[in-house]
C-alpha cells in the first residue's frame, strides 16, 4: 500500500538522518574538545616563547556580539578566561575590527586601558601584543600576549611571531567550523528538500525535527560515549562531508520521486481543491 | 615551522635596509625642494580610524571636523560627530603624528569604529567613500579588510581617490595574507622600520610594500589625554601622511603620483 510504503521510507529517512545528525554532533563534540586542546597548547606555547605573564585567545561570538575569552596561559593568564568584551573597544576590540595587529606599552599609565578587563581579573599589563585571527578571510578572534618578562616593549619581529601562533589557532578553529557546517549543511539540505509551495514541506520538517530532537548537548548518557569513541576513530574523516552529500543527494532524488508519485495518486494536504 | 612568511616591514629593518639602495632619476629633487619650509597650510587630512580626540594636545587644536559612521537598514552613512570622542585612542594617536610633523595641517575624523551591521568592511568603505567625495588632501587609513567581497569595491575606491587627486596613505598588515586598501598599487602603502627617528622613511623599489616608517615604540597620543608607546605598521602610516600633507602644501598641483615620486626621491638610503 501506498501509505505503508510513505511511512517505511520516512521511517528509514529518520533513522538515517538520526545517524548522520549523530555522527555530525559528535564530531563537533569531539573536535571541539580538541581544538580547544589545541588553542590551549598555542597559548601555552606562546608564553614559553615570548616568556610572558600571560597569554590568551578570544573567540567571536556572534550570538551574543561578544568578544570571548576561550583559552588563557601563564601565571597572570587565568582570572580572564570566560570574560567578555565588546567587540569595538579596548585593544582587542580594535584589532578585531581592524585586523590591524599592535603592541603597547606603558600601559599603566593610560587612564583607562584595560582597567575593566583589569578589575576582573586583578591583573594590569605594562605592554600588550594583539594580533587577529584571521580564518577564511574573516577576522575570528584576536590572541594576546601580555607582558614579556626582561624587556618593557613587543618588537616588530614579536609581532611577527604572535602572528604565527595566532594563524595555527585559526587553523585548528576552522577544522572544527568544518564539523559544525555538516550538521547545517544538513538542515539546510533538508529543507531544500521541500520547496516554499510544496505541500509534503511539513513531513520534511517533521523528518527534520525527528531526526535532531534528542541531540542534547549536555546529557552524558552511554549513547553518547560510544558515539564520540566512533567519531574518535572516525576524525578527521575527510569523506564525511561528501557521504552527507551523497546521502542528501539520493534523499532528493528518493524524495522529489515520491512526491511525483504521490501527487499523482492522490492530492496534497494543502491542495485547496481537496473536497472537506 | 615555516617562518618565512611575507613580513612587511623585514626589508626595513636592520641589515635588510642595505638592499634597498635603489637610485631613482631624482638627482634635483631633494628634501629642502619637496617640502622645505611646509608646515602644511591649506591642506586637510583625514584620519579615517577609531576617533580623533578633539582636546587632546597632541592635536594642536587642529581637528576641524568630526564625522562618523552611522550603521542603517542600507549603506551606513556618515553624520556629523559633534562629541568627537575616539573609542579606543588609535585614530587620536595618527593624528597627534601627522600634527607633529604637519602642524597646520587641518585634521578631520572619519571615525568608522563603532556598531556595524552589515560587516567589517562596509562602515571602512563608508569613510573611505565620505573621504574622497569630501576632497581631503591626504587620508590616512591605518586599518585594512581582509575580505575578497572587498576587493572590487576598495579597487574602484582607491582608483578614484587617485584620479580624484586624494591621496590614500594604508598600513600595511602586520598579519600575512592579502588586505585590502593597502596593497593596492593606487595608494602609499607602509611598513614600520625600527630606526627611531620621525623624519627617516625608506622606499622599497621591491612592493607591494612601498615604504617604510617610524613605528617602532612610538610615543604616541591615547585616549583620555593620555598618551602610551605603541608599536606597528598602523604608526608608520601617519608619519607618511604626514610627511605627504608637507609635500601637498608646498605643491598644491602635485598629483598622487607625484607626490609618491617626491616621497620616494627624498626617502632615506
Amino acid at each position: 500500500m501506498v501509505a505503508d510504503r510513505q511511512r517505511r521510507l520516512e521511517k528509514d529517512a529518520v533513522s538515517l538522518l538520526e545517524a548522520i545528525a549523530l555522527r555530525a554532533e559528535a564530531g563537533r563534540r569531539v573536535h571541539g574538545e580538541s581544538a580547544r586542546a589545541v588553542l590551549r597548547s598555542i597559548v601555552e606555547a606562546t608564553v614559553a616563547l615570548f616568556d610572558a605573564e600571560a597569554a590568551s585567545i578570544a573567540l567571536y561570538d556572534a550570538a551574543s556580539d561578544r568578544l570571548v575569552f576561550e583559552v588563557a596561559a601563564g601565571e597572570q593568564g587565568q582570572g580572564v578566561i570566560g570574560l567578555s568584551i565588546a567587540p569595538d573597544q579596548g585593544i582587542a576590540g580594535y584589532v578585531f575590527r581592524t585586523g590591524q595587529a599592535l603592541a603597547l606599552s606603558d600601559v599603566e599609565h593610560d587612564s583607562r586601558f584595560g582597567r575593566a578587563v583589569a578589575e576582573q581579573t586583578a591583573y594590569l599589563p605594562r605592554s600588550i601584543v594583539a594580533v587577529p585571527l584571521v580564518s577564511d578571510e574573516r577576522t575570528i578572534g584576536v590572541l594576546e600576549v601580555l607582558d614579556k618578562r626582561g624587556a618593557t616593549t613587543f618588537s616588530l619581529r614579536d609581532i611577527e611571531l604572535a602572528a604565527i601562533f595566532a594563524q595555527q589557532a585559526a587553523t585548528a578553529i576552522s577544522a572544527t567550523r568544518v564539523e559544525r557546517d555538516v550538521a547545517s549543511l544538513l538542515a539546510s539540505g533538508l529543507r531544500a528538500l521541500a520547496a516554499p509551495d510544496d505541500p509534503e514541506r511539513a513531513t520534511v520538517e517533521e523528518i527534520v525535527l525527528a531526526a535532531t530532537a534528542g541531540l542534547g548537548r549536555d546529557d552524558d548518557s552511554r549513547l553518547w560515549v560510544l558515539a564520540e569513541a566512533v567519531a574518535g576513530v572516525r576524525m578527521a574523516d575527510p569523506a564525511q562531508l561528501e557521504l552527507v552529500t551523497e546521502i542528501l543527494d539520493a534523499l532528493a532524488r528518493h524524495a522529489g520521486r515520491e512526491t511525483r508519485r504521490r501527487r499523482r495518486s492522490r492530492p496534497g494536504r494543502g491542495d485547496p481543491s481537496e473536497p472537506g | 615551522m615555516e617562518l618565512d612568511l611575507p613580513a612587511w616591514s623585514e626589508p626595513f629593518v636592520g641589515e635588510r635596509r642595505a638592499e634597498l639602495g635603489h637610485l631613482g632619476p631624482f638627482g634635483a629633487l631633494d628634501r629642502d625642494v619637496a617640502f622645505g619650509g611646509s608646515d602644511g597650510s591649506g591642506v586637510r587630512v583625514a584620519i579615517i580610524d577609531s576617533g580623533v580626540e578633539r582636546d587632546h594636545p597632541a592635536v594642536g587644536g587642529r581637528l576641524v571636523a568630526s564625522y562618523r559612521v552611522e550603521p542603517t537598514d542600507e549603506d551606513p552613512i556618515v553624520v556629523e560627530d559633534p562629541d568627537a570622542i575616539d573609542v579606543v585612542g588609535h585614530g587620536t594617536a595618527c593624528a597627534g603624528i601627522i600634527h607633529s610633523l604637519a602642524p597646520a595641517a587641518e585634521l578631520i575624523s572619519v571615525r568608522v569604529l563603532g556598531p556595524d551591521n552589515r560587516g567589517k568592511g562596509s562602515n571602512f568603505a563608508a569613510g573611505l567613500i565620505w573621504a574622497i567625495e569630501h576632497g581631503v588632501t591626504v587620508a590616512n587609513l591605518s586599518l585594512s579588510s581582509r575580505s575578497e567581497a572587498f576587493f572590487g569595491l576598495f579597487h574602484e575606491l582607491t582608483d578614484e581617490a587617485y584620479f580624484g587627486n586624494v591621496l590614500l596613505v594604508s598600513a600595511a598588515n602586520n598579519v600575512p595574507g592579502p588586505s585590502y586598501p593597502s596593497l593596492f598599487s593606487s595608494v602609499v602603502s607602509v611598513a614600520a622600520h625600527d630606526v627611531a627617528d620621525p623624519w627617516t622613511w625608506y622606499y622599497n623599489p621591491r612592493p607591494p610594500v612601498e615604504f617604510g616608517a617610524h613605528g617602532l615604540d612610538v610615543d604616541v597620543a591615547w585616549r583620555d589625554g593620555g598618551r602610551i608607546v605603541a608599536t606597528g605598521n598602523s604608526f608608520a602610516a601617519p608619519h607618511i601622511a604626514g610627511v605627504a600633507a608637507l609635500i601637498r602644501a608646498k605643491h598644491p598641483t602635485a598629483t598622487p603620483f607625484e607626490v609618491k615620486a617626491m616621497l620616494a626621491a627624498t626617502a632615506g638610503r
